[in-house]
């Protein structure tokens, strides 16, 4: 037996995971307080307007919702909400997604934001408080849901669950959560080969 | 993803590539067309049971 343990697979996996969390609430946070700031992928009302947000709907949105915007598409084109409804917005971010949901689902339904970053779930509440949205947000992994079983009607996202390691827990995690006949409607990253070694071990690259 | 959504119990899964997504540096880009990167909109049911 060594005299020093060596470091298990779980362990290292353990220790990436919690670098990259790390990674993730610092590249968001600097998304949301330098809007003009320069990332790999595009972000705030260029993006929103690229996949195909209405101006009209833009307007309407709180500032800051659009410019902190870091979607890879537009989950509501295929999410058909319909007043009453209870929907999440996995990964709410600054709220942009969940504040539109509000307004499909109208006054009688409801949108639960959850988002890793306590910073941002600030900034979602503030922003849709500011429009009178049906939005809450709550704190939590996406991995662990803070909801209860059978309890959404559409679960949206944006671009969140490609930054999990673990992406069949969190499909887990939706399944749960979801009302029987309940829908998902996701926007995300996908990778025809899988990535190499490198780019899966540098959390600045996984992270963007 | 679309096996994975299958394999935890979704019904009617349907994907579709979203249309104008792309990095915004074209190194990244390059490498993400390397790698088949792409964005994609999924959907799937939850059985009514």
């Amino acid at each position: 037996m060594p005299a020093t343990p060596t470091r298990s697979i779980a362990d290292e996996q353990e220790s990436l995971e919690a670098t990259l969390k790390d990674e993730i609430l610092r590249m968001y946070e600097d998304v949301a307080e330098q809007p003009d700031g320069d990332f790999h992928f595009y972000h705030g009302r260029e993006a929103a307007e690229r996949f195909g947000y209405s101006p009209e709907l833009l307007d309407r949105a709180p500032e800051g919702s659009v410019a902190s915007f870091a979607g890879v598409g537009n989950p509501h084109v295929r999410s058909f909400l319909e007043e009453g409804m209870t929907v999440l917005d996995l990964g709410a971010g600054a709220g942009l997604d969940g504040i539109i949901a509000s307004w499909d689902v109208g006054p009688t339904g409801s949108v639960i934001g959850v988002d890793l970053n306590p910073a941002m779930c600030r900034r979602a509440r503030a922003n849709a408080e500011s429009t009178g949205a049906q939005m809450e947000c709550r704190e939590g992994r996406m991995e662990d849901l803070p909801l209860e079983d059978d309890s959404i009607d559409v679960a949206i996202s944006n671009g969140v669950i490609n930054l999990s390691f673990q992406k069949r827990k969190v499909l887990r995690e939706l399944y749960r959560v979801l009302k029987p006949g309940g829908r998902i409607s996701i926007t995300d990253i996908v990778s025809a080969k899988q990535l190499s070694q490198s780019i899966v071990n540098d959390p600045k690259l996984w992270a963007s | 993803m679309f096996a994975l959504l299958e394999q935890e119990g979704f019904k009617r899964v349907k994907s579709v590539v979203v249309p104008g997504f792309r990095f915004r540096h074209q190194s990244t880009q390059d490498s993400a067309e390397a790698y088949g990167v792409k964005a994609v909109l999924f959907t799937a049911e939850k059985p009514a049971g």
